[in-house]
This record gives C-alpha cells, sequence and structure tokens, in this order.
C-alpha cells in the first residue's frame, strides 16, 4: 500500500489540476485536523493532561450552529421540536457557538480538572474526568435532541455557488471555506500566543506553571483562558464540519477526536507548530491515498504516525525533557 | 498472609459469582415461562451509537404493534410484555443485548438492527435455542446462522437488483456504472455484491468500485476521481449518514447522472444530510405506505395517529418501522397460535422457545408489507416490492419515497 500511496502522489502522469484537487482535498482536511489538535494542544500545554472531553465540545459547537440558524430538534429527543424563535445569519451563528463551546469547555475545567488539580491528585487522573464528562456531554445532547442526523443547510454560504473550479480543479465552496476559517484562526492563535502579553503568559505556565505563579502570572486564570480558547476553536470547527458534512448524530465527534490524538501526537505533545503541521501531514497523507484505497486512508495516517514515532518519539517538532533526578 | 488469604477469597467468591452467572441463563431455560406482567418478548435495537436512527425508527414500530396486539386481547387475554434492549451500534453490545434477553427467560427476540450485529449475536441465540425474527438484517446468511434465526426483511439479493433494472428502464442509455460501497460493514458488502452481479447481468461491468468505511463522511478525494472517470449510474451501498454524505458531495461535485442506493437509506433520516441533493435518487424497497391492504391502512393510521398525539406532525411511516411491527406481529400471532394448542402456562421456557420457533415459521401473515410466510430456513416470502424515487419538498428538508410504477 506504501507504494501505491508514494507511486499515486508522485505519479509523472499527474496533470496539475490532478494535483491542485490533491492539495485542496488535503488541506482542507488537514486544517481540520490541526484545529481539532490544536485544541487539545492548548489544554495539555498547560496541564500536561489530554482533554478527552474536547470531542464532544466540537460536537456541541456544531449542535450550538445548527440550532442558532433556526434549525429545529426532530421527533426523537426531550426538545423534540424545538426551535429558537430567531434564526441568525450562519456566520454569527458560527462564532456564538464558538463562544458556547467555550462556555462548555469552562464548566468542564471547573468541573473535572480543576477539583482534582486542588486536591493535587495525579494529572493522570484528569485524563478519566475529562473522559467521563465527555460521555455524559455527548449522552446528555442524545436526550436532549434525540440521535438522528442534523444538517446545516446547504443555503448558509447564501450566494456561493456549491462547488467551484480552480485551475482544473473542482472543489466544494464549503471545503474552500473549512481551510479559509482554519486558516485565519490558526495564524491569529499563533500572533497571539508570540505576540501578545497574555500569549506569552500562557507559554510560561506551560513552560513551568510553578514558577510562571512565583513571577506573578495567574496559573489559574491561564489555564481557563487555554481551556475557553480550546473550546472556541472546537465550537468553530464543529460548526464547519457540520456544515461541510452534516451533524452524523451525538458521536461524531468521536472519529474527529481519535485523528486529533494522532494529529497531536505527530506534530509533537503541547506544540502549537506541531499541531497545524501534523493536521496538514495527516490531511495530505490521506488525500495520497490513491480512490480505489481510500478505504484504507487511516491505515496510511495511523502507521505513517507509526513510522514518525519510531523515528522521533517527541513528535516533529516536540521537546525532549530531560529527565528529573 | 492475611492479605492474600483476603484476595484468595475475594477470587473465589468472585469466579463463584460469574459462575453461577454464566449458569443462570441454562436454568432460566429449564423453568416455567414467567407470565408476571405478561408474555416476555426481546428486542435488541440499534438506540445508541451510529446506526441509532435505525434503532428509533424500529422502537416505533414495535410499540405501534404492541398497543395493537395488547389492545386486541394480547396472548389470549395475557398482554405481551415487551423488554427493548439498547445493543449500541456494535458487536459486543448486540451479543450484551442478546445474552441479557436469553438469560431473562425471554420467549422470542426481535432484532438485532444490523446486519453485521446479526452475525455477532445470533449464534448466541441459535445456541441457546432462543428464536430471533429480525426485522432488517438484509445480508446474505441471515436465516443460514440456524434453526432458530428468521427475518422479515428480505434479503438485498431479492430487492436490490429491481432498483438497478428500474434505473435502466428510466435511463436505457447508461453505460458506465460506478458502485461505492463501505467495506467496514456486512449489510454493505452483501449488498454489493448483488448490486455488481445485477449490472453485470445487465452487461455493465463497474468502472470502478470504490471501499469506504462506516465512518468517513468526506469523500471529495473518491469522487473527485470517480468523476473523472465519467459515469452515469452511480450505485451505492452505504448506511444513511455517510450516504446521504455521498449523494450530497455528488451532486455538489456535479455529477448529473442517475444515483442507486440501497436498503441502508431506506430512511426519512437522510433527507437532512442529502437535503435538496436527495431528490432524484432511486431506492426499492420492501414496504410502500401506499399498499392498499387493510393491515397496512391500519398500520398507517395507527402510525399517523401516534404521531399526531406526540405533536410530530403527519410523517410517512419508514421501511424500518413496518417491518419492525411487522416483527413482532408475526411473534404475536404466532405466539397466539402456539397458546391456544398448548397453554404456555405449563410450559418450560426451552420448550416454548422450540414450539414457537415451529409456530412462526408455519404461518401466514397479513402484515403492512403484504402476505408473508417463511421458508423451512427462516427467509421471508415476501410477494410485494417496489422501486421508489425520493421527491424532495421545496424547503429541501423533508421529502418521500414516491412509489414507480
Amino acid at each position: 500500500m506504501a507504494a501505491a500511496v508514494a507511486s499515486h502522489c508522485c505519479s509523472e502522469r499527474w496533470a496539475v489540476s490532478d494535483l491542485i484537487q490533491l492539495l485542496l482535498n488535503g488541506l482542507s482536511t488537514g486544517a481540520v485536523y490541526a484545529l481539532f489538535a490544536l485544541g487539545y494542544t492548548l489544554v495539555f500545554s498547560v496541564l500536561g493532561v489530554i482533554n478527552f472531553a474536547h470531542g464532544a465540545v466540537f460536537t456541541l459547537g456544531a449542535y450550538f450552529t445548527f440550532l442558532l440558524i433556526g434549525g429545529a430538534v426532530g421527533a426523537n429527543g426531550l426538545l423534540a421540536g424545538f426551535q429558537l424563535p430567531f434564526a441568525l445569519p450562519f456566520w454569527l451563528a458560527l462564532l456564538l457557538a464558538g463562544v458556547g463551546a467555550a462556555a462548555v469547555a469552562l464548566l468542564i475545567e471547573r468541573t473535572a480538572f480543576r477539583p482534582l488539580r486542588e486536591r493535587g491528585a495525579d494529572p493522570l487522573l484528569a485524563l478519566i474526568t475529562s473522559l467521563g464528562a465527555g460521555v455524559v456531554l455527548v449522552n446528555l445532547i442524545q436526550l436532549l435532541v434525540g440521535a438522528e442526523s442534523y444538517a446545516i443547510p446547504t443555503t448558509a454560504l447564501a450566494g456561493l455557488p456549491a462547488a467551484i473550479r480552480l485551475f482544473g480543479a473542482q472543489v466544494r465552496t464549503v471545503q474552500l471555506v473549512l481551510l479559509g476559517v482554519a486558516t485565519v484562526l490558526l495564524v491569529a492563535l499563533s500572533l497571539w500566543i508570540d505576540g501578545s502579553r497574555s500569549g506569552k503568559a500562557l507559554r510560561a505556565v506551560a513552560e513551568d506553571a510553578t514558577t510562571a505563579q512565583l513571577l506573578g502570572i495567574p496559573s489559574g486564570r491561564m489555564i481557563q483562558i487555554a481551556f475557553g480558547l480550546s473550546g472556541f476553536l472546537a465550537g468553530i470547527a464543529g460548526g464547519l464540519v457540520g456544515l461541510s458534512v452534516s451533524i452524523a448524530g451525538p458521536y461524531f465527534g468521536i472519529g474527529y477526536g481519535l485523528k486529533g490524538l494522532g494529529v497531536l501526537v505527530l506534530g509533537g505533545l503541547g506544540s502549537v507548530p506541531g499541531a497545524v503541521l501534523g493536521g496538514l501531514i495527516i490531511g495530505l497523507a490521506e488525500a495520497c491515498v490513491p480512490a480505489e484505497l481510500s478505504g484504507y486512508r487511516d491505515v496510511v495516517a495511523y502507521g505513517f504516525l507509526f513510522v514518525v514515532l519510531l523515528l522521533r518519539p517527541q513528535g516533529l517538532l516536540g521537546k525532549v525533557l530531560p529527565t528529573k533526578v | 498472609m492475611k492479605r492474600r488469604l483476603i484476595l484468595l477469597l475475594t477470587s473465589l467468591i468472585a469466579g463463584t459469582g460469574v459462575l453461577s452467572a454464566c449458569g443462570r441463563g441454562d436454568q432460566t431455560a429449564a423453568g416455567p415461562v414467567d407470565l408476571k406482567g405478561g408474555v416476555p418478548v426481546g428486542a435488541v435495537l440499534a438506540l445508541s451509537g451510529n446506526a441509532n436512527v435505525y434503532g428509533q425508527d424500529q422502537r416505533v414500530g414495535l410499540n405501534l404493534a404492541l398497543a395493537a396486539l395488547n389492545g386486541s386481547g394480547g396472548i389470549n387475554g395475557t398482554p405481551l410484555r415487551l423488554a427493548i434492549e439498547d445493543s449500541g451500534s456494535d458487536d459486543p453490545g448486540a451479543n450484551a443485548a442478546m445474552t441479557l434477553q436469553i438469560n431473562r427467560g425471554m420467549l422470542a427476540v426481535i432484532g438485532p438492527t444490523l446486519s453485521q450485529q446479526a452475525f455477532a449475536a445470533d449464534p448466541i441465540a441459535q445456541r441457546r435455542g432462543l428464536p430471533v425474527v429480525a426485522p432488517s438484517n438484509t445480508a446474505t446468511g441471515i436465516p443460514e446462522i440456524g434453526h432458530f434465526i428468521s427475518r422479515v426483511s428480505a434479503s438485498s439479493g431479492v430487492i436490490a437488483p429491481l432498483s438497478i433494472a428500474k434505473a435502466l428502464q428510466l435511463q436505457p442509455g447508461i453505460k458506465r456504472a460506478a458502485v461505492f460501497f463501505a467495506q467496514d460493514d456486512a449489510y454493505s458488502t452483501a449488498e454489493t455484491a448483488v448490486f455488481q452481479k445485477a449490472l453485470a447481468d445487465k452487461g455493465l461491468r463497474p468502472v470502478t468500485v470504490q471501499r469506504t468505511n462506516l465512518a468517513d463522511n468526506d469523500f471529495q478525494s473518491q469522487i473527485s476521481a470517480t468523476l473523472a472517470l465519467k459515469p452515469d449510474l452511480i450505485v451505492l451501498s452505504l448506511q444513511g449518514v455517510d450516504g446521504g454524505n455521498m449523494v450530497r458531495q455528488l451532486r455538489e461535485l456535479g455529477y448529473k447522472g442517475t444515483i442507486v442506493v440501497g436498503n441502508g437509506m431506506n430512511t426519512p433520516n437522510i433527507y437532512p444530510i442529502c437535503q435538496k441533493y436527495c431528490d432524484g435518487i432511486l431506492i426499492a424497497q420492501a414496504y410502500s405506505p401506499e399498499l392498499a391492504t387493510p393491515a397496512n391502512r391500519a398500520f398507517v393510521q395507527a402510525f399517523t395517529r401516534a404521531q399526531a398525539a406526540a405533536g410530530k406532525g403527519p410523517l410517512i411511516p419508514p421501511q424500518l418501522t413496518a417491518q419492525a411491527y411487522t416483527a413482532l406481529q408475526v411473534v404475536g400471532q404466532a405466539l397466539q397460535r402456539l397458546d391456544q394448542r398448548t397453554p404456555l402456562k405449563g410450559l418450560s421456557v426451552a420448550a416454548a422457545r422450540k414450539a414457537l420457533m415451529d409456530e412462526i415459521l408455519g404461518g401466514t401473515y397479513q402484515t403492512p408489507l403484504g402476505e408473508i410466510r417463511f421458508t423451512p430456513e427462516g427467509e421471508v416470502i415476501q410477494k410485494d416490492f417496489f422501486v421508489a424515487q425520493v421527491r424532495m419538498n421545496p424547503d429541501g428538508r423533508s421529502g418521500r419515497f414516491a412509489l414507480l410504477q
């Protein structure tokens, strides 16, 4: 299979349009993975643990977007038939969904992480509490709005065609929108982390929370900011993916969650540029799989991850931490 | 030392508990039928996980059939007691739910929802002598699992070719077919084999056969490659969510030819996913709401009434709901005949299960699906099949399966 993938991506028979098609397919998928992995990374960098409820927050973002644009709940949940009395334009709904998801992420921090942290529990225990929070959220979604699929109407991108032709490649407009929004968010986040005072404070906490606290940086507040941002990114990603491929029930964040974990590890745990790079690499690797073998594209993605970790256990851009004695 | 002793004792107690739990099912089978609260019948449905939309349609059908049966006297005066267990959407969940129903002393089980789950859980029922009536398993080989396994859902081998024939009748110029199927799903792999044989029988060799996975929802790469081959017929053996996304993305990327879909998309739950792009897809069905028989009219009325009472509007019953209704109707009527012949009260669970299986296979039933019977192997014999075309309403969110003559 590796040979098939390599020959598919490196074939001399490729037309420019084929190459552009492959690049756009890979980048738009990879951008979602990167957005997702960034959420994991932000929390991991300040707490050293993975927030397993992140997938559920992503799912919530999609449902929030759906409801805010005036979507009606289906027939199977406690809220059957419920519809907000207003319908917002898609972009405003997406933004508010991001804010809503950020609020939920803060709630998760408050209930599943902070109590353990305050009692000095092993940080690994937070893996389990976050997993529990994720399961509760997903089941709550199912209880309230049922398990049926929901879709953000194709008319959400009013005025834009369903697909456009770029240098001979036919691309769904929603994929380009996804790529564009993800790029803007990734650049904005990088600029904030590198250039702002609060971004630097976050990095200081990530480096060493105790020292940062001694230097007057409010570690607790920075952890909250990391959770809020992580939730915001997850909410936006959920809404965008919901627009692209519909909301396939309360469990649809699980697949993205697993892929996001892979991206996180590939890029290097806790590395923001690593999350972006890992996402794009996995997205492109999947796009390189020949169409007839697409059913095995996860094998390629995770196989690639496996090889990289054998050669570079800290991930592509991760740091080797010195052993403490 | 003391700690070791406690550990040993705890292990012994736990081990004894596990062993006794394992043996409890067989004790239940040897004991009398528990008629407290009604005649026990179970169901194993996918009410959570990615196949939950099917299970929820089925639960509606079971509840309607239960109300109809108990409203007309139950099993000769004793109500039927239905216990529904959620199997999730995977094999271990189905195994656990099936085992639970067996150990509870159920006389029959309706389910599991997916063929994939049936291949895992039905052998357990077969070994323990529990009659299973599958309401929605269409993969080849389900009744062949054993004597106690039957189904009211006609095999994809019978239904699927009808939609190919209809597509070629509507568009005789079709020359280039492309096929997609979910490689990790028993139903999809079984159905695509049928579709591909039907295409071959019509002299069409697929220009490409694309494999997907159930959890996939972004098909841009595969569609780009497929459309480059200029197909004029695309045949999908996918489930509702992935299939709905595939249809939408095919149309968005400019495919204008005919789309034939399989039984996995035989649910109105695809409408919100492919939206206006669902319009025009062809599908063969084992149920038509327009079938003018007394049994179907009664079912449609009951369904519409229940939906209206729940404030859910005048919906058209989906096939899965009709098949689940039929499955419980079959079990209920077989129980009535058995109880008249040999009162359930005097039978052991094992004897009642064995006799019930014989009754199920021996009967003829007037159901919403039309008249049905069973082969000695448990395969349904159904007379009426249909080909429908999806017609979406102008809102792009609702529609119907319009029967093609």
